[in-house]
């Protein structure tokens, strides 16, 4: 189900704490709206429930009516009774058959990995069992629309890596559209289909998140992805995460040296470009001295200028 | 000693089922749950209005709550005599000195405890809780509903509170029910008729067993609240 957001204002105490003129969410597709904390994102997704009060459109293949969602808030929250019960409310509310519950419950219970836990109450899981049985409850419901907010808040660990695994299978299975809430851009990298980045209340991307990842369109953007932004003449650089390498090369930057040190197994050498912290690898050559300043590079694919920022 | 013999009276009364106090009993329990039970039925849902929804005058409405949660109770009573006495706008209705006419009264006493103690309840809950029943689809009933077994807890405490202001409250009783004997004495008003006799023991037996009346029934909503806890 394709969701439609248009001119979407939302005020808080005199304060736009949200403005989207328009934005589309494409039916069938895993969307991860991404922006650092206080950007908009939950209330986004609220707006998208209709739980918000808000100037503006909300439409689901073109009509204002909801249709059933399905949705995980951040913090976990459950009725009494078991685990089991509280996915069986949720499918019952849904309106799915007595019979049908069961073989739902199994099949999310397995894809989050909590089918040891369903006859355990509720109100005795760890954080992360809460999270995991939240995120299986909204994915039983296989609703035409579900809607995560931080879906892998508080898990961490082996646990993080499976759930990152098993979840796009598991969004394709339930062929809805998912709208996705994060903060984290590795996260985001890895659900996505398409990427809505929110950066104070407003959308500053929207696209397939392949396109956007590779090639942020503002340097804002570029920033909050993790890449280098460094002040230029009349503009910005932006260069992509570990993009940087020691010598020379297609884009050079000059790298005032303060240490070297070894990041996700290789040598790596931290210093300032222009006064930004900045990381370049290493590769062959032997390490610089602190207080040297060496030639630093990256290709031009992934590197961005953006005039006129600042 | 008065006080002592009053207890062992109590006992004594209850031991051989004396009629008049049974009566009495009966018929405290029937007014004052059936005001319990009215004041539940319209004040649980306006305390879940107040919790879960944001509108103008909700706060002017919590204040006249809270305010009405002190009113005397012999206040009360007298605004409904004055409604339903023969020459008041409710005359008509002939309730004065009835046991409906004591039921209204207490309804409005009990009724500002009920909601406020409900409104807390409710309040206590996690927002997302309510947020989520709404985006699942249950409707406004089946969320008062359900919400109300998570915030039972706080409702009980609402039952109790609102129960124990009106059994034994003596104003409102009083002075809408008349003391008549067979149709509108309950056990404070017997209680203000023994003392006024002179029988302080009767006076004391009958407050024993108003005391006993109200232990019940707190052991009873006690044992349903924390049940499963």
């Amino acid at each position: 189900m394709r969701v439609e957001i248009a001119d979407l204002e939302v005020v808080r105490a005199g304060r736009t704490v949200l403005a989207l003129e328009r934005l589309v969410i494409g039916s069938g597709r895993v969307t991860v709206v991404l922006g650092p904390n206080g950007a908009g994102k939950t209330t986004l997704l609220r707006a998208v429930a209709g739980l918000e009060r808000c100037r503006g459109s909300v439409t689901f293949d073109g009509r204002p009516v909801r249709p059933r969602l399905a949705v995980a808030f951040q913090r976990p929250v459950f009725l009494r009774g078991t685990v089991r019960a509280n996915l069986a409310l949720a499918l019952e509310l849904a309106g799915i058959s007595p019979a049908d519950r069961e073989a739902r419950i199994a099949e999310a219970a397995g894809v989050l990995g909590i089918t040891a836990l369903l006859e355990r109450p509720a109100s005795r899981l760890s954080a992360g069992e809460a999270q995991r049985a939240n995120l299986a409850r909204a994915l039983a419901l296989r609703a035409p629309v579900t809607l995560l907010d931080e879906p892998l808040a508080g898990i961490d660990g082996p646990a993080r890596r499976e759930l990152l695994g098993a979840l796009p299978a598991a969004f394709r299975a339930g062929g809805g559209t998912v709208i996705a809430v994060t903060h984290d851009p590795a996260e985001a990298a890895l659900l996505a289909d398409d990427l809505v980045v929110l950066l104070d209340g407003r959308v500053h991307a929207a696209g397939p998140a392949a396109e956007i990842l590779s090639a942020p369109p503002d340097a804002e953007t570029a920033s909050f992805l993790g890449w280098d932004t460094i002040p230029g003449e009349g503009g910005v650089w932006a260069i992509a995460p570990g993009a940087l390498r020691v010598g020379r090369g297609e884009v050079a930057f000059s790298l005032a040296v303060e240490r070297a040190t070894v990041v996700g197994g290789s040598p790596v050498v931290l210093g300032r470009i222009a006064g930004v912290p900045c990381l370049a690898r290493l590769g062959e050559a032997p390490p610089p001295a602190p207080g040297e300043t060496v030639s630093v590079s990256a290709p031009r694919s992934a590197v961005r200028w953006f005039p006129g920022s600042r | 000693m008065t006080l002592w013999d009053g207890v062992v009276d109590a006992f004594r009364l209850l031991g051989r089922g004396d009629p008049y106090l049974l009566d009495v009993v009966r018929r405290t329990v029937l007014v004052s749950g059936a005001a319990t039970v009215l004041a539940l039925v319209g004040g649980v849902p306006l305390g879940y209005l107040l919790a879960r929804t944001r509108w103008p005058g909700r706060a002017l409405i919590l204040a006249a709550v809270h305010t009405g949660m002190g009113l005397p109770p012999v206040i009360v009573g007298l605004v409904f005599y004055l409604l339903l006495a023969r020459s008041g706008p409710l005359g008509r209705l002939e309730l004065l000195y009835t046991p409906q006419a004591m039921v209204a009264a207490q309804v409005a006493i009990a009724a500002p405890l009920v909601v406020s103690f409900a409104a807390a309840a409710f309040q206590s809950l996690p927002d997302e809780l309510g947020d989520l029943l709404h985006v699942l689809g249950a409707g406004r009933m089946r969320r008062l509903w359900l919400l109300a077994r998570e915030a039972r807890l706080g409702l009980l405490a609402a039952v109790m509170a609102g129960f124990g202001a009106i059994v034994s409250e003596v104003g409102a009783a009083l002075t809408v029910g008349g003391n008549l004997d067979g149709s509108t004495r309950v056990l404070t008003t017997a209680i203000v008729l023994e003392a006024s006799r002179g029988e302080y023991a009767r006076a004391i037996a009958f407050g024993t067993v108003l005391l006993l009346l109200v232990l019940g029934t707190n052991l009873i909503l006690t044992a349903a609240q924390q049940r499963g806890r």
